[in-house]
């Protein structure tokens, strides 16, 4: 090493740390565990707590917590109390598997929720499915998680990607246009996403002008907008989700594109439209749910439930969908009187969830044959000014049931196997 | 399809210039203290998010000229305690040391001001496009090249013609001799990194404002700014330069043609001239052997 002033060498002193670092760690492992309630029923939720998806992760989090803590007020799940343990999946495939194993093994969990990430959460569903416990994703859209890659422990709360293009496709091409140009995040729910909106750009007889597929990451759109812009669509469909998104709006206000043509998207959310500045709050896109629900039971009182537990701030379609993962797996166990995973799975199919969970207007219930959600599409326009409270950011024109946007269970490709 | 390409090369240089900002502050600790500084890109989201603290109190401009010498007193700190006594290791642990730091960063800024981006906006006259025809040109990303452009000349008139630069200079040569020389050897470094991070704190407060501020942001930027050093050459400031805007249009250029490559490009581009000359364009053959 050129540059060396000082010798190198490894004193006694730093392995003694080391081992005093590694015994501590060994240590203080056992006290957490030993820390719980012994009698309490142990689910496990592991989704990204870090990386790209970390706020969204954190919200379904807090929403987790809550359902939680409201079961347990009202006398847990078959008498005994609920232990939430989560987990971070980092975002990473291998990170994920390992932490629901984890959960299983040593934990003994008895239901898993999560990922965010698509492949995380199918991935995770090989080994939930191995050791036969019931597992609902939270927010992980691509549409195989219920269709082809479906088994029969495997529920999904949000939508499919197909139930999201349908919701919003026809107003967009209606209000909009039919000369269509897609940004598409290059991966399973980019790729998916953007088939889903395709195949109804076709039905409705118009025409896709280019398809820029972007690396997951992606922190600068300018190049891809100049060849959009060249391209002279009616409409500019805006894929990628969390930050890149965030970063792709923000370029194209700056840019003044949205001036030229309609920008619109398929899925949008309160986390992204809150990290853009006002100008870049544009366009037609659906959202799983939201919080200002006027009228509709319960959703006044969870909006401020869920804000003293928030640090003021409302809840989410990812804080509802933690909330409802974890209601799900509470009511269904209190109807069955049972925790076995193959009864609760089947009981599952067509079950309705009661008002206090659903938290909107339409029927919601999880299909019998491919265990997705038919929850509601809140269809509407993004604001750039708030309307009164600083977090309504978005105008609901009409919730439209899910029921009515999903393919027939039969067109899913879903078949499940269930075990001996 | 010739004025898409023009567009695109135009594009690749302010987001080239954009790296360059980046790869020279890593480029300066690289060359003088053997660091590879994989917390950068914290350094760098630090410095936006102080920005982003501190405009509702000072505005746009005053952040621009606090926030970076605030990151680099962060900076200074960090490599006084942390990094100093692994000068005389293998480049291995400080290498180690500043891959954890960037983990402590970004858990550090999602702890303070949490997961959830935050937007920064910037003054209103710089956030419109300068014409429809080029209306990738907005007045931002024209002040960041203009940032860019008079950052970098400040810093090879630093290294050029001050006594501190030339002994700056002088250490990435051979520092054993500026020591025996009687140079503080440890001042230098310290001042040398400090320098290096102002530099990334200057990048985040211009990322800030054309990307917003997310907890991961860093991490994203850092890649491209090491290429443009390999690119360039190690060693070699103005190879750094050269690098970041070579990259910067490379990736351009691939967006017209192959939209899904524009990023792997970089990488091609890497092995490319690393197959060639392994130094790098103009880096001097054995450094940092």
């Amino acid at each position: 090493m050129k540059n060396e002033i000082h010798s190198m060498k490894l004193d006694r002193r730093t392995v003694i740390k080391t081992a005093v670092a590694a015994g501590v760690a060994q240590i203080a492992s056992p006290f957490v565990i030993t820390a719980r309630a012994a009698d309490a029923i142990k689910i496990g939720m592991v989704d990204p707590l870090t990386g790209a998806y970390a706020a969204v992760a954190q919200n379904e989090v807090i929403g987790a917590k809550f359902a939680v803590e409201q079961i347990n007020a009202k006398g847990g799940v078959l008498g005994r109390p609920l232990e939430l343990l989560v987990e971070d999946s980092a975002n990473d495939v291998g990170t994920g598997v390992q932490k629901t194993r984890k959960l299983i093994e040593r934990d003994q969990v008895s239901f898993i929720i999560g990922d965010v990430n698509s492949g995380v959460a199918q991935a995770m569903a090989q080994v939930t499915a191995e050791k036969k416990i019931l597992h609902i994703v939270s927010g992980g859209h691509t549409d195989g998680i219920t269709g082809k890659d479906c088994k029969w422990n495997l529920f999904r709360v949000c939508n499919t990607t197909r139930m999201e293009a349908n919701s919003v496709s026809d107003i967009l091409f209606n209000k909009y246009g039919k000369k269509w140009h897609f940004i598409t995040p290059d991966y399973a729910f980019g790729h998916t996403l953007q088939q889903a909106g395709l195949a109804n750009l076709k039905r409705l007889g118009g025409t896709m002008t280019g398809n820029e597929l972007t690396p997951l990451g992606t922190t600068d759109y300018s190049a891809y907008l100049i060849k959009a812009r060249a391209a002279n669509p009616d409409v500019l469909l805006v894929l990628p989700q969390g930050s890149d998104m965030v970063n792709c709006l923000k370029q194209i206000a700056q840019f003044g594109i949205d001036k030229q043509i309609h920008v619109a998207g398929l899925q949008q959310e309160l986390e992204s439209l809150e990290s853009m500045p006002p100008e870049a709050r544009v366009g037609i896109w659906m959202f799983e749910w939201y919080w200002k629900q006027p009228g509709v039971a319960g959703v006044e009182q969870f909006v401020a439930d869920i804000r003293k537990r928030s640090n003021g701030k409302v809840p989410t379609a990812r804080t509802w969908f933690g909330f409802t993962s974890v209601q799900t797996y509470a009511l269904v166990a209190n109807q069955e009187k049972s925790l076995d995973a193959v009864k609760l799975a089947k009981a599952l199919g067509n079950f309705e969830l009661p008002a206090e969970v659903k938290l909107q207007p339409n029927k919601v219930y999880y299909r019998a044959g491919d265990h997705q959600l038919m929850t509601s599409s809140f269809v509407g326009e993004a604001l750039q000014k708030p309307a009164g409270d600083p977090e309504d950011l978005f105008r609901v024109d009409q919730v439209v049931a899910g029921d009515k946007v999903s393919p027939a269970e039969s067109e899913t490709g879903c078949t499940l196997q269930w075990p001996a | 399809m010739l004025q898409l390409l023009l567009f695109n090369v135009t594009n690749g240089l302010i987001i080239g210039a954009f790296y360059v900002l980046m790869a020279l502050g890593l480029s300066l600790i690289l060359n003088l203290s053997n660091v590879i500084n994989f917390a950068h890109g914290g350094f760098l989201v630090v410095g936006g998010y102080i920005a982003y603290t501190i405009t509702p109190y000072v505005g746009f401009w005053g952040a621009l000229l606090i926030a970076p010498p605030l990151t680099a007193a962060i900076g200074l700190l960090v490599e006084r305690v942390l990094i100093r006594p692994l000068y005389g290791r293998d480049p291995l642990y400080s290498l180690l040391l500043t891959f954890g730091l960037a983990f402590i960063f970004e858990d550090g800024t999602r702890f303070i001001w949490g997961a959830q981006g935050k937007p920064v906006t910037v003054p209103a006259f710089l956030a419109q496009p300068l014409s429809n025809e080029f209306f990738f040109i907005t007045g931002y990303r024209l002040f960041m090249v203009a940032t860019v452009a008079v950052a970098v000349t400040l810093l090879f008139v630093l290294l050029r013609y001050t006594r501190l630069g030339i002994r700056i200079r002088a250490g990435t040569l051979d520092l054993e001799t500026v020591s025996a020389l009687g140079v503080n050897v440890g001042l230098l470094r310290s001042l040398n990194f400090a320098a290096g991070i102002y530099l990334a704190g200057l990048s985040g407060v211009l990322a800030a404002g054309q990307l917003g501020l997310e907890p991961t942001m860093g991490a994203g930027l850092l890649m491209p700014s090491f290429i443009a050093i390999i690119v360039g050459g190690i060693g070699s400031l103005t190879g750094t330069l050269l690098g970041g805007l070579l990259i910067g249009v490379a990736s351009g250029i691939t967006a017209v043609f192959l939209p899904a490559a524009s990023e792997a490009i970089m990488y091609v581009l890497m092995a490319v001239v690393l197959l060639i000359r392994p130094r790098g364009l103009l880096g001097e053959e054995g450094m940092m052997t």
